[in-house]
């Protein structure tokens, strides 16, 4: 049995209030600052008219910097080791567009399904993510609907809401999800039968508004594969000047690397530290000889592409992209994904 | 006023005659207004080539990365590669022959004069299109005009203009080999360094403050960096391991490294990347705004730069990007130097 509430703009911050005392999160909602949408720990007031953030919430679960262990060894002694694991803090997190719920299910296949990631998990099982549907209209590089996605979806997300004008439709995900709304209390009411006919009228318009497209999304792994030493990837990769942006504002890029932080000398002393890598920067792959397999751009930019694409399908059976466009907002030269993708794919027999 | 038909007969004349073997310019975009950086080879493409007010790019990044390319493929240029070239982008040219970074015999110019207007900067579009989408932007006189679904819009160049531009003293490319459009040298919306005087009216504890907050945000993206064409080492003292490395590197040189910036995007090592960054400008950026232009979370980055370039012009008399033969500001002194150390 579903559970679908109503609750008026006027009572978020009552919920958030409830979520905070009650339930003991700790809230975060998007913010504007710096002129850059950002999630914030909420304060006094939630806005929630955001188009998408900057970054996506998966630093919740996957932090751009986290220490696994401290080491120290006194000369002559055994170096001591202490893990730090994260905090027990529960994090909700309002406001997340289907797009971004739907990586949070592909970084829980590489970091929980997959393999075993104590830092992760700990930091995973203690994050909720109430959802904001998208039913205005897309932004110019939106397009989740032909990755298998949708701007109403529910995957990934504990809580869906949904934008009526003066009140938001309130619908529980999970068992999770489910428990935060109890918490509510009077904030949230029933549902009547004319909300959920009209909820359901605007995720239907939602759904129909146009997008832009990958084409035949179906076929493009197997495409792909087929043009692993095209011509075509120069050409593409031509203006790319090596940046960041596209991997490190993306939903479901995870690579990592590991390094020790050394903090003193006598008696050695450090940190091990994760953080975010990025397979555009071309130390990513560089080898200790010098040797670098991926050794440009066009190289670079078809890893990126067919990690999303086309391994990441082989490996788990879905695409890896959301179709959030932030990499095709955001690149500083225009690099287009669904573009990249449509034209290699075009130039297969 | 300048007409994309003379940009793009100019380029398809030069390729056709074999001068250049290539051209680097602007072509649409398929994300939206915004045009992309192109390199075309063939007089047939010459049609492709755009010129609007999103032309941001400076394109002599490009040019650094086709002499790297030449360089790691151990070939020989031959013809010169062509460049439609803006005075931001021919002044980054300049200081990039000052620097023996390549010849000038072995780039062509052609000069867009950007004629006392310039490029739009997409945030203070969005701003004042108030949710309007545009799709296409073209030059409007004092104003720029903008298709959206809604039909034509017209912005004064002083609301959406990006602020390098409202500042830019030299839109006209002096360092040409073929130059189209007016030489309206020296109009500027906004005096010389307004950004940084309204900036510096603000204490010294709340400047820190400031950019505090700003290195802690930076997600060390390194997006400023690789849009910079003055940032062309092939190794970078934030690289986490060394790129240059040659088979005849020892095992111990790989391992003592110094490693002067850790990985972690946090606010001591952020700051470190960035004032390194800034002090390697010093006397070499020309102020072409782009890596605050395409900075994800809007550090405005143009400041320190900016500061920069105004003490090397206050204290020393120095313009970057002014002269291919004339000394570089920290390889040159002068007699009459403030500093005695120096005499």
């Amino acid at each position: 049995m579903s559970m679908e509430k109503i609750l008026d703009k006027a009572r978020l911050n009552d919920w958030i209030a409830a979520l905070a005392k009650g339930g003991d999160w700790e809230v975060h909602a998007p913010a504007l600052e710096d002129g850059v949408w950002t999630y914030k720990p909420v304060g006094d007031a939630v806005r929630m008219d955001h188009p998408n953030t900057k970054q996506p919430p998966k630093g919740f679960s996957f932090p751009q910097r986290e220490v696994f262990f401290s080491f120290e060894q006194i000369k002559g002694e055994a170096p001591r080791l202490t893990q730090v694991m994260p905090d027990a803090k529960r994090r909700a997190v309002f406001g997340v567009r289907p797009c971004d719920g739907r990586g949070s299910v592909r970084m829980d296949r590489v970091f929980a399904d997959n393999v075993n990631d104590p830092y992760y998990q700990a930091r995973r099982k203690n994050v909720a993510y109430v959802g904001l549907a998208c039913n205005t209209p897309p932004a110019a590089t939106c397009f989740c609907k032909s990755v298998g996605g949708s701007p109403v979806s529910t995957d990934g997300l504990d809580v869906l809401l949904t934008d009526l004008g003066d009140r938001y439709h309130v619908t529980a995900v999970t068992e999770t999800g489910k428990a935060m709304m109890a918490v509510a209390g009077s904030p949230l009411a029933d549902a009547a039968a004319a909300d959920r006919k009209r909820v359901k009228q605007v995720h239907h318009e939602a759904e129909a508004q146009p997008q832009r497209a990958v084409n035949n999304p179906d076929a493009v792994p197997a495409k792909l594969k087929a043009s692993f030493n095209s011509p075509l990837w120069e050409e593409l990769a031509r203006a790319c000047i090596g940046c960041g942006i596209c991997t490190f504002l993306c939903p479901t890029c995870h690579c990592f690397d590991l390094n020790d932080e050394m903090t003193g000398t006598v008696p050695i002393k450090g940190n091990r530290v994760r953080t975010w890598d990025n397979c555009q920067f071309p130390d990513f792959t560089m080898h200790s000889s010098g040797h670098n397999p991926r050794e440009n751009t066009a190289a670079r930019l078809r890893q990126r592409v067919c990690h999303k694409f086309q391994y990441f399908h082989e490996n788990f059976g879905m695409l890896q992209c959301t179709g959030c466009g932030r990499c095709v907002s955001e690149c500083p030269v225009g690099i287009d994904i669904v573009a990249v993708v449509n034209k290699v794919a075009e130039h297969v027999a | 006023m300048i007409n994309i038909q003379d940009i793009r007969d100019t380029a398809r004349d030069l390729l056709a005659k074999g001068e250049v073997r290539a051209v680097i310019g602007w072509r649409a975009g398929s994300r939206g207004m915004a045009v992309e950086p192109v390199v075309i080879t063939a007089p047939e493409q010459a049609d492709e080539l755009v010129w609007d007010p999103t032309c941001y790019h400076n394109l002599a990044l490009h040019l650094v990365e086709d002499r790297k390319f030449l360089a790691h493929a151990r070939k020989t240029a031959g013809a010169p590669i062509g460049i439609i070239a803006k005075g931001c982008d021919a002044r980054a040219i300049v200081v990039l022959m000052q620097e023996n970074y390549f010849k000038r015999e072995d780039v062509y110019i052609i000069g867009v004069s950007c004629e006392g207007s310039g490029v739009i900067a997409e945030w203070k579009v969005a701003r004042q299109l108030d949710g309007a989408v545009p799709t296409a932007a073209a030059f409007a006189g004092d104003e720029f005009a903008f298709a959206t679904a809604a039909g034509e819009k017209r912005l004064p160049a002083r609301e959406v203009m990006a602020d390098r531009c409202l500042e830019c003293r030299n839109p006209f490319p002096k360092e040409h080999n073929v130059a189209l459009g007016e030489d309206k040298t020296g109009r500027a919306l906004d005096a010389p360094f307004a950004a940084l005087a309204r900036f510096e009216t603000r204490s010294e504890g709340e400047r820190w403050e400031f950019w505090q907050r700003q290195f802690e945000r930076c997600i060390r993206c390194f997006a400023c960096r690789s849009v910079c064409p003055m940032c062309y080492c092939e190794e970078c003292v934030v690289d986490s391991i060394n790129i240059a490395v040659a088979p005849e590197t020892t095992a111990e040189e790989k391992a003592n490294r110094i490693r002067w910036i850790e990985r972690s995007a946090v606010k001591s090592e952020n700051i470190t990347y960035h004032m390194t960054r800034a002090i390697h400008l010093a006397g070499r950026c020309v102020d072409c705004g782009e890596c605050e232009r395409v900075c994800p979370v809007n550090i405005p980055l143009r400041l320190l730069n900016n500061k920069m370039e105004r003490e090397a012009r206050e204290r020393f008399g120095y313009e970057p990007g002014a002269s291919i033969g004339g000394p570089s500001l920290v390889a040159s002194f002068r007699d009459d130097d403030p500093g005695a150390f120096i005499r």
